[in-house]
């Protein structure tokens, strides 16, 4: 078999795979944070939470600035597009099908309903 | 109309959960994922290709074998598996294994079909397990590849057929 193999999309997966990552990333939908803003609600440490934002970094999910004390964390779209547009291929393959049996379940109904007219 | 459709999420490295909801009770959606004569209906087959053997067994030891058969050449891809649990209109658990025509194994997996129903909607979870990430992704690869153009068209005409 062909393997699609990309990298970069491996990174960004793992990446992904994780909930505290996924929540991360939720929290800089909203815009930049402070890295001690993003540990607090996972419940985490600093050293935690930091491990995380790395991980997400190799994945150029985020880009990490020092102003400071401070460690701002603001989301890179690009690559989490790319994903999304990876699995969508894979989804409407599926869902063709899934449509396919969606009319044959209606058919199914009526099958049933001229069969029982009671009911 | 359908009330939602398919969402597809990899929760892990190995997994890929498909969702989905069917406007029909889960024993008639457990009746057209388990009977051939109703999985040749809309088991889609890429342009070109015939879906030549439909059997599926649907309780524990039984067997699930799907052939197709190219139109214009040899190949035979196979795609065989064993039921390991069955739970009738709930739950079926199978094996996966995808032959090509040169017995060549292309990647197996653990599938997990799960129904559950409200006010005579059924959602639907599918949850494949892959041996490995490598093996994974090169399902959503492929699955990319398969022509998702061949699958409307063959809908388009499945559903001009009189109901």
């Amino acid at each position: 078999m062909v393997l699609d193999r990309s990298p970069r999309l491996d990174l960004v997966f793992h990446a992904l795979a994780h909930p505290a990552r996924r929540a991360i990333i939720r929290q800089l939908s909203g815009g930049e944070r402070n890295l001690s803003e993003l540990a607090s609600p996972l419940r985490m440490t600093f050293p935690g939470a930091t491990k995380h934002v790395r991980v997400l970094e190799r994945a150029k999910l985020v880009r990490r600035r020092v102003v400071g004390r401070q460690h701002l964390c603001r989301l890179r779209a690009a690559p989490l597009k790319e994903a999304t547009l990876w699995t969508e291929q894979f989804r409407r393959n599926w869902e063709a099908r899934f449509e396919a049996l969606d009319s044959l379940l209606d058919q199914m109904k009526s099958e049933e309903q001229s069969r029982s007219p009671r009911r | 109309m359908n009330p939602k459709g398919l969402q597809v999420s990899t929760p892990t490295d190995t997994t890929i959960v498909l969702t989905r909801t069917f406007n029909a009770p889960r024993r008639l959606v457990w009746e057209a994922m388990t009977n051939p004569a109703r999985m040749r209906r809309w088991m889609l087959a890429p342009p070109g290709w015939t879906l030549a053997v439909c059997e599926c067994e649907a309780r524990v030891g039984g067997a699930l074998r799907l052939a197709w058969k190219s139109e214009d050449a040899d190949p035979v891809m196979t795609l065989q598996g064993k039921f390991t649990e069955v739970v009738p209109h709930a739950r079926m658990v199978h094996t996966e294994t995808m032959v090509m025509g040169s017995g060549e194994t292309i990647g197996s997996l653990l599938e997990t079909h799960e129904f559950e129903e409200k006010n005579g909607v059924t959602t639907m979870r599918i949850t494949q397990t892959y041996d490995s990430k490598a093996a994974r992704d090169g399902a959503v690869a492929s699955g990319m590849e398969n022509g998702m153009e061949a699958g409307f068209q063959q809908m388009d005409a499945l559903l001009a057929q009189p109901a």
